[in-house]
């Protein structure tokens, strides 16, 4: 029953939650919530922009040189671009050194319940990203045939406005009827009335099946579930407040139901004939669950996050950016196009995540962790934290599936930071004196350029790489030299073509048409692009580059590249188009909203590494 | 040793079939039609028999299951494309989706038993990537609805991801043949003149000190060991020896040689490092072994000249191992190789897009236009008949499937009964009796086949297919041997013709590219005149078809519209009654929303345009926002991706073009120029209906209208 500490254990008491013990899970899930310190989530997705195996558009990963909001536009490409197919939650508390951990893996699929394109129309998949997957033996058939679907908030409102359904109006103190009114509540009384008598006459009768299906027909009587109905027909708000008022003072057993058209609003009242107060208590609880079951059905895996949302429970994640992006784009709304509106729409959500990736930024030499594996190896070997882990739900009776288990790890990962950085959960702050509240680490996001899924293979270790600050504005994007021109090549020949390049600069490949230029000195960067934009020659030197094709842009050109979303195959076009767009100028940022990026020489991608 | 038997016969010995082949053969559903299905596991030897088949065969009948059709709703196929959006549209389609099933089944016929002899394969393909080299496919979209569809008939995702058959594309094979091998040579010119370059990798920490001096000595030690005793050095001996710091030596190309195991990508950088810098003999080579993976190895050289040999050495190896790779990675493609060699003809039901497909994922990328398109499959494949369009114009075949759908599996229970229920008793001898073979061994492989599978259904298409011509007369009990359907006038008038899309009304003549109407085919809207189209997006998503309707006639007079479509919820086409009218509406409109007094905002058009987003356009803007490669679901938010800042763009004879942003800043009396000049200019019609305008008119038309409006044109 207790799957507890060896690694091999824990794989197997990942719950697989699909669309058939779905609800089952939901109501358990909704406890261990509520009795959890903290809430560690993982997903799994179809594809990712980030990937280091994403050769395609090598430039639209996030990269050293992105600042927080390119990062951001590029998440969130990659949000609207690919799909969740396993999203693992797992409520977890510390009970004095044991660590008590509920781990679910839920199998999606954005099946379009109801036909209404929703939750997503289509969505990309990267073939490498499947293979992996495969290769953990992930069960597609399970995941396509019976994943758990959705909608996000927004989707829910809209499904709501176009899905009729019958709803118990309270009805409202109305202003005085006019005589149209007072003709309305006339005839709709007698006909309830007549209706209701009808019906009550019926019950002492004992006709044959023709008489009955006759009067059925005479009076437009329907039948609701086992009990009598009728339909009124209503054409406005007002209609239905009117017929609302008079079926309620008409008799007690009567329970008015309004039934929405399609996008139009209301489209009739359909009144319920009750035999008794039980009967009508029945009815209404029937209605309540009626409703809760369409609930479910429309935000379906959602019912997870809005049970997170609302527990307020601290959420812990690794790349944080990355996956409340898709988060946030799945399961709430469209995202916001600039990072600080994304944080706000996201902190009314959630108010409290913390990013394992900025508490690993914490403790000095794990700082250059690039992954999980990689921060627990090293924190396995350096420190002293024994965890004890205990998953008290029983495990899977298929123990091939161990999904999910990168929550654990993240889970585990905390644990340990947590103890190091003393970080203890809210209720116990005022236990020790040297406790940290989590608060202190909350909602502080880490752009990666890696992402948790492809972290499985190799190099399990640290880059030793001399990461140093630089500022946006020494740092210029060349593009329009021959495409499978080397980095090297580019730099000497570069050096021959204008003075600043005489002094010592940096130069990568961010794709095959674009490279970007580091300079040393500050004030080269501006010096150079306010020459090209003058198109005033100093020397011969600038117009000879320029006459090759080689074009230059300062960072504001690219950080205009990502808020307009010109993703285009390569970067260079999309400069391109940018710079022709502001009729030529090119633009140069500046120097108040520069902003510092980490450059280092060892982590930025190159080509030539195939 | 093989079973043959007849499917017709084949239900009414169910019991017995089952008693005897219950361990080999699952039949699940009811067709009980055996189709072999083909993985990574059984391709090899799936692919030599095809062969056999496929060179024997009289034709061939395909299909495929793709993981989409439409990336946005108004990508559907309309009535309203004219035959490049149509185009357009296909190539989207062809681009954006994957391919996950390819059904292949030759017919043979067998005159001795008068019957043809069918042998259906179920491909499963995954655009899985096998070389490290950039290929188109790698990224795919799934439209979600078509999944959905897929696994209610029980698709096997597993199958298709886990154990796929991937493949290249002839042009992807070139690419990759090309660039491996000059990566290569790169990685051998780069070690040999970029040694200062590599030189600079800086040893900051003390644990990259520590491991280069580690290594160094281990190195040292190394040589010193093979220096000092070559005789004895036996990997025996070196085992003997438990101390960690040894390396084993190994052999590599009759050298001895150490291989790196066990380090990381910077402790391999590292590594080589300090062989540049302290060891002249030693080589760092990375070589690929049988299992396809890379080794790394440092190898010692006893000169200069024997380096250089190592080093040719292990260059011819990479270039024959990349060969052998790209060769294995072609895959699947050497199945349709196989058609395309033969010649046989293709059947296909409806397969334009399955064709385009083909094209797309095995030869190359698309052209450009239809017609490029159509001689280019035609060079390939040269015989294609398309099921669908010889159903429709055979009044023979329309009389027998009377008002029954038209859908494959309808046509096949209609015209093949005793194919498709064999239970049925049916007397008649004038069907074409279909045999299914399958050979005994290895039949673990065999599957039931089931409707929407793709073996199943190019299994359907054939059948359809052979009696469809025996209807249309063909004597196949004529034919001893192999039939050559090329050469019957009857079916000849059938061949290469296709319908670009259910609803184009045309077919197209793959051998000329030439587009015509199809006389079947019965249009659903009146005569659509392109040059008489407005495009609307943006308008308030209140309006409806009738209230579009109504306010456009309230300006223009009752008749003035010829139909109304609209792409989705956001986006119209109002076909005109006459062309004026096109650029009437689209000055009228921004007359109006140039100007903000009372009677423009109490004019009958101003309700379209309320919210202030209403663009609109001529009908070249709706083929240049199909063109484009995004897909919005929505049609307003593709024209902002494309990137439509403009809002009115009128375009008059000449094919001179205005895009108007309406700022509030236009003066009220800058819209008076663009009314005179192209009152001033006679419209070509030759010209607005070919649409062709050159990318030089549109520029020389744009500077000479700058002078002109220099204030009305804004590009934001």
């Amino acid at each position: 029953m207790v799957a507890s500490g060896g690694k091999h254990c824990w794989c197997r008491a990942v719950k697989q939650i699909t669309k058939s013990n779905f609800s089952a899970a939901l109501q358990q899930i909704k406890a261990h919530i509520k009795d959890a310190d903290f809430i560690a989530v993982s997903s799994q997705k179809t594809g990712d922009l980030s990937a280091s195996s994403s050769h395609r558009y090598p430039w639209r990963r996030v990269l050293p040189i992105d600042v927080p909001e390119t990062a951001y536009l590029k998440a969130k490409l990659a949000a609207e671009t690919f799909e969740l197919l396993q999203f693992a939650v797992c409520p977890f508390r510390f009970q004095g050194s044991k660590l008590v951990a509920f781990p679910y893996n839920f199998h999606l699929f954005p099946r379009d319940e109801l036909n209404l394109g929703m939750p997503s129309y289509s969505f990309s998949c990267q073939s490498s990203f499947l293979t992996s997957m495969a290769r953990e033996g992930f069960d597609f058939n399970v995941s396509i045939y019976d994943g758990i679907s959705y909608l996000s908030r927004a989707q829910e409102s809209i499904a709501k406005e176009r899905t009729p359904t019958p709803l118990v109006y309270s009805s409202s103190s109305s202003p005085t009827p006019s005589v149209a009114d007072s003709i309305f509540i006339g005839r709709i009384k007698s006909r309830v009335e007549h209706w209701r008598n009808a019906c009550k006459d019926s019950r002492n009768m004992t006709d044959g099946s023709l008489a009955k299906s006759l009067r059925k027909l005479i009076l437009g009587g329907e039948v609701y579930g086992s009990r009598p109905s009728l339909s009124i027909d209503v054409c406005s708000d007002r209609q239905v407040q009117l017929t609302l008022e008079t079926v309620t003072h008409i008799s007690d057993d009567l329970v008015p139901l309004v039934v929405l058209d399609k996008s139009v609003g209301p489209k009739s009242v359909r009144v319920v004939l009750t035999s008794s107060e039980e009967d009508k208590h029945l009815l209404m609880s029937e209605i309540q669950n009626l409703e809760e079951e369409q609930n479910l059905k429309v935000r379906g895996f959602r019912e997870v996050i809005d049970l997170i949302s609302s527990s307020h429970k601290p959420i812990i994640a690794y790349n944080c950016l990355h996956d409340f992006t898709f988060i946030h784009s799945k399961f709430i709304s469209p995202l916001p196009p600039s990072l600080n509106e994304f944080m706000c729409s996201l902190r009314l959500v959630f108010s409290n995540i913390v990013d394992v990736n900025h508490l690993l930024k914490e403790i000095g030499p794990l700082r250059k962790a690039k992954n999980l594996p990689a921060a627990l190896s090293y924190l396995k070997r350096q420190f002293f934290v024994p965890i004890d882990m205990e998953i008290p739900q029983p495990a899977d009776g298929n123990s091939n599936k161990n999904h999910g288990h990168n929550v654990l790890r993240i889970t585990r990962v905390f644990a340990k930071l947590s103890i190091l950085l003393k970080i203890v959960p809210d209720c116990q702050t005022s236990l020790g004196r040297h406790t940290m509240a989590i608060e202190e680490y909350a909602n502080i996001f880490y752009p990666t350029s890696n992402s948790v899924q492809e972290t499985e293979a190799d190099d399990v270790d640290f880059h030793m790489d001399n990461v140093r600050k630089i500022s946006t504005d020494e740092l210029i994007f060349m593009w329009g030299f021959r495409g499978g021109t080397s980095a090297a090549e580019l730099k000497s020949h570069l050096r021959q073509t204008h003075f600043v390049f005489t002094e010592d600069f940096e130069l990568r490949l961010v794709d095959n048409t674009c490279a970007v230029v580091v300079f040393q000195k500050s004030g080269s960067a501006e010096a150079l692009l306010k020459e090209i934009g003058s198109g005033k020659t100093n020397s011969t030197a600038p117009s000879k580059m320029l006459s090759e094709g080689l074009k230059a842009a300062g960072y504001e050109t690219y950080k205009k590249v990502c808020r307009l979303g010109l993703w285009e195959a390569e970067l260079a076009d999309s400069l391109e188009s940018v710079t022709s767009d502001s009729s030529g100028d090119v633009v140069i940022s500046s120097g108040e909203d520069a902003s510092d990026i980490y450059w280092s020489s060892e982590s930025m991608i190159d080509l030539n590494d195939l | 040793m093989r079973s043959r038997w007849l499917v017709s016969a084949f239900s009414r010995t169910l019991t017995l079939a089952f008693s005897r082949h219950v361990h080999r053969r699952r039949f699940s559903s009811a067709t009980g039609v055996a189709v072999k299905k083909v993985t990574n596991s059984n391709f090899e030897p799936a692919l030599e028999e095809l062969r056999v088949r496929v060179r024997e065969a009289d034709f061939v009948a395909i299909d495929l299951e793709m993981t989409g059709i439409m990336s946005a709703p108004w990508r559907d196929a309309f009535e309203f494309d004219r035959s490049d959006v149509r185009y357009l549209k296909v190539k989207d389609s062809v681009e954006k989706f994957a391919v996950v099933q390819v059904g292949v089944c030759p017919f043979r016929w067998d005159g001795a038993k008068g019957s043809f002899i069918a042998h259906p394969h179920n491909f499963y393909v995954f655009p899985r990537k096998e070389l490290p080299v950039d290929g188109p496919s790698y990224e795919f979209l799934c439209q979600t609805t078509s999944m959905d569809f897929l696994a209610r008939y029980q698709f096997d995702f597993n199958a298709c991801i886990h154990e796929g058959i991937s493949y290249l594309s002839r042009a992807q094979e070139a690419e990759a043949l090309q660039t491996l091998s000059s990566a290569y040579k790169d990685e051998f010119n780069d070690s040999l003149h970029n040694l200062e370059e590599h030189v600079e990798i800086p040893l900051l920490s003390t644990a990259d000190l520590l491991f280069t001096e580690r290594m160094k000595n281990r190195f040292h030690q190394w040589c010193d060991e093979l220096i000092k005793s070559p005789a004895k050095n036996s990997p025996l001996e070196e085992n003997s020896d438990s101390n960690k710091m040894q390396f084993r030596t190994v052999f590599f190309k009759m050298r001895p040689a150490v291989l790196l195991d066990g380090f990381s990508s910077h402790q391999l950088k590292l590594i080589q490092l300090v062989l540049r810098k302290h060891f002249k003999d030693l080589v760092y080579v990375r070589s690929v072994d049988e299992n396809a993976t890379w080794r790394k190895i440092v190898v010692y050289t006893d000169s200069e000249e024997d380096k250089a040999s190592l080093r040719k050495e292990v260059q011819e190896d990479l270039l024959k191992t990349t060969g052998a790779r790209v060769r294995s990675a072609v895959g699947f493609r050497h199945v349709i190789d196989l058609l395309t060699s033969e010649e046989k003809l293709i059947v296909g039901h409806n397969c334009f897009l399955d064709i385009a497909h083909i094209y797309c994922k095995f030869f190359g990328p698309l052209p450009s236009s239809m017609v490029e398109f159509a001689l280019a499959v035609h060079k390939n494949l040269p015989r294609i008949i398309d099921t669908k369009h010889l159903l429709n114009s055979s009044h023979i075949i329309q009389y027998l499937m009377k008002r029954s759908s038209k859908s494959l599996s309808s046509a096949f229970s209609v015209l093949c009964p005793r194919v498709s229920s064999p239970s049925q008793h049916v007397a008649s001898n004038s069907y074409v009796k279909v045999e299914v073979q399958a050979d005994e061994t290895g039949s673990c492989c065999f599957n039931s086949g089931a409707k929407h599978e793709a073996g199943y259904d190019a299994f359907m298409t054939g059948c359809v297919f052979a009696q469809a011509c025996s209807h249309l007369g063909m004597k196949f009990e004529l034919h001893s041997q192999s039939i050559d359907f090329s050469k019957n006038d009857k079916i000849q008038n059938y061949m290469n013709l296709l319908y670009p899309s259910w609803n184009s009304g045309t077919v197209i003549d793959l051998s000329t590219g030439m587009e015509n109407p199809d006389s079947s085919y019965k249009r659903r809207y009146p005569q659509i005149v392109f040059s008489n189209i407005v495009l609307v997006w943006g308008f308030p998503s209140n309006i409806k078809p009738k209230d579009l309707k109504e306010c456009v006639c309230k300006v223009f007079g009752r008749d003035s519209i010829t139909s109304i479509f609209f792409l989705d919820s956001t986006a119209a086409l109002i076909q005109f009654s006459k062309e004026e009218l096109v650029n009437d509406f689209l000055i009228l409109k921004y007359k109006l929303e140039s100007n903000d007094d009372p009677i423009s905002v109490l004019h009958p058009l101003a309700k379209l345009l309320e919210g202030g987003n209403t663009c609109a356009a001529n009908y070249e803007t709706y083929r240049d926002i199909c063109s484009s490669s995004v897909s919005k679901v929505l049609f307003v938010d593709q024209a902002e991706a494309v990137g439509i800042r403009w809002k009115t763009k009128v375009e008059n004879g000449s094919g001179e073009t205005q895009k108007f942003a309406s700022n509030t800043e236009n003066a009220p009396g800058d819209g008076l120029p663009v009314v005179k000049q192209v009152t001033g200019k006679k419209n070509d019609p030759k010209r607005q209906s070919h649409h062709q305008v050159s990318c030089q008119d549109i520029l020389d038309s744009l500077h000479a209208s700058n002078s002109l409006f220099v204030k009305q044109v804004r590009s934001t």
